[in-house]
């Protein structure tokens, strides 16, 4: 599904030019679940943004279910991206001004989705994430946990081939935590493909594969199980 | 500590230089125009202030009633005069007759120059309050003296002492230089009177005057009046109302009343309607303050929200100053001084403005205003103003600000909440409701004017010149001369008229006609022209023929005008006569040999009066009428007619008019209000502009996140666009509707003045509606697009 080779991404400031990723190469197959680890600024977001088509790669190729992306314009990459990616973040990215429904609903209207058949996609997706009780509520009247329960509620009401999860559990203590974590694979065991970056390791042993990255290269890859095992 | 204020007054100033250039930029944009507004204003109520006496100075006036209709105005009779004099001594400190301001040849060895000037009686320098700097004060008392501005002076004599001196005027009199008086400030009446000459001077000229002084029913005079120190205009009103329907019975059916009306109204309030004053330009002075007032409000509406919206972000600010212990109180006055800096800064970039457009100002508006510098109330004004508008912008946000909770805003949980913009949104459809309003109303105000110039005059102006003919030497010379400028080839056809073509200076009554009703009182527009009158116009004649020199009787012959003949009540009028009503000493009857087309001489509102071309069998005329060869360019034309002229009156002056561009005055007053509301309109809505300009860029920093949200679950640049464009487009939509019934209603007021105006078409208001929508879109995008197309990763790193 994701073929990344000799990817290099570097950032241009005023005097400086820091290389964020050097020369990575990496696959993904479909139905993969994949945890990216390493230390901070390693470059880890800068991937996950690349994969997730939000950044452009200064170099190299990336293939995404076979179409390049390297290269394109903004708005093919976000007709690419349209319904096929969800995205996760640590700090949730929910909009203060709408309610969990209305955020819910967002990437379906910019679908161009039927009202009616929006409303059962929402409800349906807040009904199994556990939060439909809290619809009407702005996000900031939720707990850290809900409002991860939310982001990861609008991340699927698409149904997209591809998560993208950047430090989904990094604000939430571990109880919220591991609900966030058992939910993304019980998504992956239905077929989703996951890139997860984290930091913890008891995160990334719910991944089929670890890659670590330091200084902008993937150092090992290590696998824990093979797609389709349980924990 | 209000050192602490301004130092952080002025660092927000700095570290924001977009919305501080929008800011003190809209605000001093505000404040010039409505200091410039103010400073026309001033000069406007202070006209006459020249005249010490203001308060007891007046210009004697006269109400006349015929078929119904009531005249007013300053034209009186001369035994008006010693009726005053006799009767009434003790209401009067002074009295003088004078002439029209009219303009005359002052020859002094090479150098004839024509000026404007009057006939007084010897009372004027003193009644004038003319600061006399050569010669004697009582400068009038010789019936052949004259009395010279300095700038006259200065331009006949240069270095010579001009007192004592004989010059020659309309190359006929002599009189003698007796004074050189100070030139009257523009700014006031009688500032054009150039030369001063005793008015028995004038009485003993003309012949015409020396029948008319016991003739009340020759009003063709002005008389000025000082009233006494124990008395009222009104009194005195009351006391001469009725002096010369007494005095005469033959004018009796006229209803004529005499009355005062005082140098206080001769600027801002001489129009009269039906017998009643109806004000006049103070209406402008009305329409420029409450230009002025908007503008500056909505310039305090940019300020107020700007800073309320970037309060926001000065939120932590709030929060860390009150948990450290500051007081409510001590962050209004800090938001409050804050305001202040930034007006103060705003107000000295305004009267840069100001400084730097004064005299393109004074061009348009024709006026010679200078920045009062020295004058001290103006200063103190302006700080009143700046305090005022510091006040006004600066409440607001200083209370909204402070009023921020501390434990929210640091917390993070603090919420703008759903409503917060709705104050903002308020005052921004506020805002646009006024541009909207003056956009209508400036488009209507040239539509109006361009319908007045599209109305057909009824002759051709184009290539039209007219040559000022006041002196005695043009009698007995007009066939030469027309033989002359035709065959010089510059020239195809020229008449004389005794009014020039875009006026009529004469009106006469006093006619019988067959089937006249029995008590029509007669007005009719008088003009005496030679034989080519209307071939020179290209004046239309549609009944009966032109005047013919083949026919010796057309001396008597007499042109009608279309309205004339259904005021007259004519079928066919040609070959009809019009005979004199005074039955003892009549003057010998016109008779009707045509009618031509209603031309426009006075105003190009209002509908033609009724008038006749009379042969000119005495000279009578004012003027030549030239129609240029269209062969030649004009500058050839003239050259070649200077030449002609000059060989037969070498001792007067050449000058001449294009009659177009003498036409094209009569829209001088609108056109002149046009354009300035015109700019003011612009301003304003660039001022609106600038603020909608900020608040997008603020909404668009605001949403930063929720944008890049947005495009991360797929919103595309148009998605955002319209999204952020929307919100704003709603609130101009409702200004719209707001503005239009409003600005249908002032205007179409405004349109009643005028008997010919244009008819308020629905799409007047729908352009201007669409064009404020399309301002506004263009203005929101710059900043929607931007925010838009913004990289989200980029954005979203901001958490
Ligand atoms: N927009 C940018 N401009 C300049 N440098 C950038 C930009 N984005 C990232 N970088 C730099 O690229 C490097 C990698 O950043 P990245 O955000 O990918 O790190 P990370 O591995 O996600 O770290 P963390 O675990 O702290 O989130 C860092 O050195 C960072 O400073
Ligand atoms: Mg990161």
């Amino acid at each position: 599904m994701i073929q990344i080779q000799n990817l290099k991404k570097s950032f241009r400031t005023e005097e400086v030019e820091t290389l964020a990723l050097n020369n990575v190469n990496l696959k993904v197959e479909e139905g993969e679940f994949v945890a990216i680890m390493g230390p901070s600024g390693c470059g880890k977001s800068t991937l996950l943004n690349i994969i997730g088509m939000l950044d452009n790669p200064t170099e190299g190729s990336y293939n995404f279910a076979g179409h390049e992306v390297a290269g394109l314009k903004e708005s093919q990459r976000t007709q690419l991206r349209k319904g096929n990616l969800g995205f996760v973040f640590q700090s949730f990215n929910l909009i203060d001004e709408l309610t969990v429904f209305e955020n819910v609903e967002l990437p379906l209207i910019y679908l161009k989705m039927s009202k009616s058949e929006r409303k059962e996609k929402v409800m349906a997706v807040l009904e199994r994430m556990k939060i439909a009780h809290r619809r009407n509520h702005f996000p900031q009247q939720l707990s850290g946990g809900q409002q991860q329960r939310v982001a990861i509620s609008r991340a699927v009401v698409t149904n997209p081939k591809l998560i993208l999860a950047d430090e989904p559990t990094g604000n939430l203590d571990s109880k919220n935590g591991i609900e966030v974590m058992n939910l993304l694979t019980e998504l992956n065991q239905e077929g989703t493909t996951i890139v997860m970056v984290t930091h913890s390791d008891r995160d990334s042993h719910y991944a089929h594969r670890v890659v670590n990255l330091f200084d902008g290269q993937i150092v090992t890859e290590s696998q824990n199980r093979a797609i389709g095992a349980t924990v | 500590m209000i050192k602490n204020y301004f130092k952080i007054a002025w660092r927000n100033l700095l570290k924001n230089k977009g919305y501080s250039i929008i800011n003190v930029g809209g605000l001093a944009l505000g404040m010039a125009v409505t200091l410039i507004i103010g400073l026309w204003i001033y000069d406007e109520l202070t006209y006459n202030n020249y005249y010490g006496n203001k308060d007891k100075i007046a210009q004697v006036f006269q109400s006349q009633t015929f078929n119904g209709q009531t005249g007013t105005g300053p034209a009186i009779p001369l035994p008006l005069e010693p009726a005053l004099r006799d009767g009434y001594a003790d209401y009067f400190k002074h009295i003088m007759m004078s002439s029209w301001t009219q303009d005359s040849y002052i020859k002094y060895k090479e150098s004839n120059i024509s000026r404007p000037g009057n006939y007084m009686q010897p009372i004027a320098p003193e009644f004038l309050n003319l600061e006399i700097l050569k010669g004697e004060k009582e400068g009038l008392r010789e019936i052949n003296s004259i009395m010279l501005s300095e700038s006259t002076a200065n331009a006949l004599f240069g270095d010579e002492d001009p007192i004592g001196k004989v010059v020659k005027i309309s190359n006929q009199y002599d009189l003698m230089v007796t004074s050189v008086y100070k030139d009257i400030p523009f700014n006031n009446a009688f500032h054009d009177t150039d030369y001063i000459i005793p008015w028995d001077n004038y009485v003993a000229r003309w012949e015409w005057i020396r029948e008319s002084l016991d003739n009340w029913g020759n009003n063709s005079f002005q008389l000025f009046v000082q009233i006494a120190d124990n008395t009222t205009f009104e009194n005195v009103t009351n006391a001469i109302i009725d002096v010369k329907k007494n005095a005469d019975e033959e004018v009796e059916e006229f209803n004529p009343r005499i009355f005062l009306l005082p140098m206080e109204d001769w600027h801002l309030r001489s129009n009269f309607e039906n017998g009643k004053q109806v004000g006049g330009r103070i209406k402008y002075v009305w329409l420029f303050a409450i230009i002025g007032f908007f503008v500056l409000i909505l310039a305090c509406i940019n300020f107020m929200n700007l800073s309320t919206a970037r309060s926001e972000k000065r939120a932590k600010e709030v929060g860390i100053r009150k948990s450290i212990g500051s007081q409510k109180g001590q962050l209004v006055y800090q938001f409050l001084s804050e305001s202040f800096l930034v007006v103060l800064f705003a107000f000295v970039v305004a009267v840069l403005i100001v400084l730097l457009s004064l005299n393109g100002f004074n061009e348009l508006a024709r006026k010679e205003i200078s920045f009062p510098w020295q004058n001290a109330n103006f200063w103190l004004i302006s700080l009143g103003f700046v305090l005022f508008t510091a006040l006004l912008a600066g409440s607001y946000p200083a209370l909204y600000l402070s009023s921020f909770r501390p434990v929210e805003v640091l917390k993070g949980t603090f919420q703008t909440g759903k409503y917060s913009g709705l104050p903002r949104k308020i005052l921004v459809v506020l805002q646009f409701t006024v541009s909207v309003a003056f956009i209508i109303g400036t488009f209507i105000v040239m539509q109006q004017i361009n319908h007045a110039k599209n109305r057909p005059v009824g002759y051709e102006k184009e290539g039209l010149i007219q040559i000022p003919t006041f002196a005695e030497e043009f009698s007995g010379k007009t066939d030469l001369m027309r033989n002359e400028f035709i065959k010089s080839g510059a020239v195809i056809e020229m008449a004389t008229s005794s009014s020039p073509t875009t006026r009529i200076w004469s009106n006469r009554s006093g006619f019988t006609w067959e089937g006249k009703p029995e008590g029509f009182q007669e007005d009719l527009a008088w003009t005496e022209v030679s034989s080519e009158y209307a071939k020179t116009l290209n004046l239309k004649i549609v009944e009966g023929r032109d005047f013919s020199r083949e026919f010796a009787s057309d001396s008597l012959g007499v042109l009608i005008n279309e309205t004339a003949k259904r005021y007259l009540g004519m079928e066919n009028p040609v070959g009809k006569f019009l005979k004199d009503s005074d039955e003892e000493d009549p003057n010998p009857p016109l008779k009707i040999i045509g009618v031509v087309e209603d031309m426009i001489a006075q105003s190009p509102y209002e509908p033609v009066k009724q008038g006749v071309y009379v042969y000119d069998r005495e000279d009578n005329f004012s003027y030549y009428n030239l129609r240029l060869n269209p062969n030649k360019s004009a500058s050839q034309n003239i050259a070649i007619i200077e030449r002609v002229f000059k060989q037969h009156f070498p001792d007067i002056p050449f000058q001449y008019e294009f009659v177009d561009e003498e036409y094209g005055e009569k829209f001088a007053a609108e056109e002149r209000i046009g354009s300035l509301s015109g700019i003011f309109t612009a301003l304003a809505i660039l001022i609106s502009c600038l603020g909608l300009f900020g608040l997008t860029s603020f909404v668009a920093e605001q949403r930063t996140k929720e944008i890049g949200v947005r495009k991360v679950l797929g919103a595309t640049v148009f998605n955002v666009w319209n999204m952020l464009s929307k919100d704003f487009l709603k609130l101009v939509i409702i200004s719209c509707f707001i503005a239009v019934p409003i600005a249908y209603y002032v205007m179409n007021g405004w349109l009643q003045e005028y008997p010919y105006r244009v008819i308020l078409k629905w799409w007047i208001f729908a352009l201007a509606m669409l064009g404020a929508m399309g301002i506004t879109l263009l203005t929101v995008s710059f900043q929607a697009i931007r925010a838009a197309k913004q990289n989200p990763v980029k954005s979203l790193r901001t958490e």
